[in-house]
């Protein structure tokens, strides 16, 4: 948790970019018909990093992940992840999905897939490797998730912490750079939000590099090296979890943090 | 007494309306009976029972014909537990008879029937010969279970060496008869069998064409299948069997049968766009945008994640489709003249015996029977379709 790789300063200009930065995001703007989701959003992610996104509602945090994978299309600005520009060409936006892993709020397991097949098909399907190989990997997964005696059962028979889980395995599957968790714990039950924020923790902890879109502030206090206010389409705020919960500078940020503990 | 009170006399106006109905119920209940075993006339189905099932097919091959389907019934029970897994042996004997009655009890009460009517022993030896190969067909789909070295050979090939027997058989019997020779509720069968096997992966292809991103695909799809749905069957029946003409000379024009074929293709292609068209909507967003974030492509997402889970949702209505394309095969002898069920049905009582005696009833009674127990099985066999893929709680 010691590898916070920018000042924020740098963050906040957005002007330069280090080698460090898997994910770049220069001016980024992007509306939808007439809401403005993001506002101008520069903001860098680096290796190893693990950035939380908070903030109230439509301020544009998922947004924000879904343009890193370009689930939407932002509509100026820049995207820049792993070296690789996003454009309108496919070649890249396939490259960057590669190297990308995403965790829904929903989960969307394939329901029809059995929790390995779910696993293995990103691997077999996108990377081309046999079956043995990737159900082998599928089944490595499913155990560092724990829950390996899973493997043969259908989605719908787990449950909602058992999906997220699963999901967590797919997308680690891919072997990817960044992880980005929209949400991730916002569907479950109570009981079961701790299993799945263990499960991050510790990918956390190991050193991946992710952005985490999520409303559970313990979480954030722990893990974050850097927490990411957000309110109106914009970055409002970036610090240290220290820096934010305990010092915030802004109004907004103190109002919403105000509401919420 | 107490589910009597409870159920059909619970007020004076329910005890009403439970009288009428009832002797209304009983009454044609009495009128079937008796319309079966006394008042029918069944001679004119016994002695046309082999016109009825194939038409004009020349005799000395007939052979070839049961033996085709022999070999379909082979391929069907083959095919369908080559890749199931043994579940619920431990059901009680009991229960797994009753599923079975219900499964083909219609379709083997059917069989007897016809065994009756043609009295001899050819149809008793072919249908032992039918059950034979329905037996075979298992225990070839569990040696693929039991065997490792058997499970090893790829599905694809596997799928396709069961598929040869019935295709060899067919073709044969083809190679000894013209295809315009066929007719009776054969014709009606394999009119079926052809078209919904056709229709279905155009249709898929039509649907997927309708939601592609390229406009002139999308717009092609869409006039296709809006042109087509908004035509009668009857009417492109009819077309068919005169437009070509305008087109082809008459001599390399082909028969009615290839040309009844290639409309209900078309046809029902339309109508399965739509269908599968519906149940790609009905999945969710979030299945497609998994897929991508993963990684795969446009088309791994469709072939591998939303068409699986879109045609599974769709099993009903397309079955309903492909059920009243089967009942529809009829039109066709009205429009080209094919030699099916439902025109030698018709044709029969205008023969010297029956001629002017009202036979109609007997005739259009049997053809009815015909229709209602193949629609009675694919409709079940559906069903069990959809428990098995676990439509609704997956």
């Amino acid at each position: 948790m010691s590898n916070k790789v920018f000042t924020d300063a740098t963050q906040m200009s957005g002007g330069r970019t280090s080698d460090d930065a898997i994910v770049v995001m220069q001016d980024v703007y992007k509306r939808f018909k007439d809401f403005e989701a993001l506002k101008k959003i520069n903001f860098q992610v680096g290796k190893q990093e693990v950035v939380v996104v908070i903030g109230p509602s439509g301020s544009g945090k998922s947004t924000l992940i879904r343009c890193i994978n370009r689930l939407e299309e932002h509509d100026a600005g820049r995207i820049i992840v792993d070296g690789t520009e996003l454009t309108m060409d496919i070649r890249n936006i396939q490259e960057i999905r590669k190297e990308t892993g995403m965790v829904f709020q929903s989960f969307n397991l394939f329901p029809h897939l059995s929790v390995l097949t779910n696993v293995a098909i990103g691997p077999r399907q996108v990377r081309g490797m046999p079956k043995a190989q990737a159900e082998a990997l599928a089944l490595e997964l499913l155990e560092r998730v724990r829950i390996p005696e899973q493997a043969n059962k259908y989605p719908s028979q787990l449950s909602g912490g058992q999906q997220q889980r699963v999901a967590i395995a797919r997308a680690l599957a891919m072997k990817p750079k960044v992880m980005l968790f929209d949400e991730p714990t916002s569907a479950l039950d109570p009981e079961m939000i701790n299993e799945v924020l263990d499960v991050i923790k510790e990918l956390a902890r190991e050193g991946m590099t992710m952005v985490v879109v999520t409303h559970e502030m313990g979480f954030a206090k722990e893990v974050a090296d850097r927490v990411v206010f957000m309110a109106d389409g914009e970055i409002v705020e970036v610090g240290t979890p220290a820096e934010i919960f305990d010092n915030p500078q802004e109004e907004r940020t103190k109002k919403f943090l105000s509401q919420i503990l | 007494m107490t589910w009597m009170r409870r159920n059909l006399f619970r007020s004076w106006w329910d005890g009403i309306l439970s009288l009428v109905f009832g002797a209304l119920a009983v009454y044609v209940v009495w009128a079937l009976v008796n319309f079966v075993f006394v008042t029918g006339r069944w001679e004119i189905i016994e002695v046309n029972l082999t016109l009825l099932l194939v038409g004009r097919f020349p005799a000395e091959e007939l052979w070839l014909v049961g033996a085709s389907i022999v070999g379909l019934a082979f391929w069907i029970s083959a095919a369908s537990s080559s890749f199931t897994q043994p579940v619920e042996n431990k059901r009680p004997w009991g229960a797994r008879i009753l599923d079975a009655v219900q499964r083909f009890g219609l379709l083997a009460g059917l069989g007897l029937l016809l065994i009756v009517l043609a009295e001899g022993m050819t149809p008793i030896y072919w249908a032992l010969a039918i059950v034979g190969g329905i037996v075979a067909g298992r225990a070839l789909g569990a040696t693929r279970r039991a065997f490792a070295w058997v499970g090893k050979i790829p599905a694809l090939v596997w799928h396709a060496l069961l598929i040869a027997a019935p295709v060899t058989l067919i073709a044969l019997t083809l190679t000894r008869s013209t295809l315009d020779s066929w007719g009776g509720f054969l014709i009606n069968f394999y009119i079926a069998i052809i078209s919904i096997v056709l229709s279905f992966p155009l249709g898929v292809l039509l649907a997927l064409g309708r939601r592609s991103t390229l406009p002139i695909v999308r717009l092609l799809s869409t006039t296709y299948i809006e042109l087509i749905r908004g035509a009668p069957l009857f009417v492109l029946l009819l077309l068919a069997g005169v437009a070509l003409e305008f087109f082809v000379p008459v001599d390399l024009a082909p028969g009615p049968i290839f040309r009844a074929v290639t409309v209900f293709t078309l046809f029902t292609a339309a109508y399965v766009a739509e269908i599968v068209r519906g149940g790609l909507q009905s999945v969710a967003k979030g299945q497609t945008e998994a897929g991508k974030a993963l990684g795969l492509n446009t088309s791994k997402v469709t072939f591998l994640i939303t068409l699986p889970q879109a045609l599974r949702n769709v099993i009903p209505a397309q079955i309903g489709q492909f059920i009243s394309l089967f009942k529809d095969t009829t039109l066709a002898g009205a429009a080209l003249s094919v030699l099916e069920v439902l025109n030698i049905g018709t044709a029969i009582t205008k023969q010297d015996d029956f001629l002017g005696q009202g036979y109609i009833y007997e005739s259009l009674a049997f053809v009815g029977l015909l229709f209602w127990v193949g629609s009675y099985v694919m409709s079940r066999e559906s069903q069990r379709l959809e428990k098995r893929l676990g439509v609704g709680q997956r």
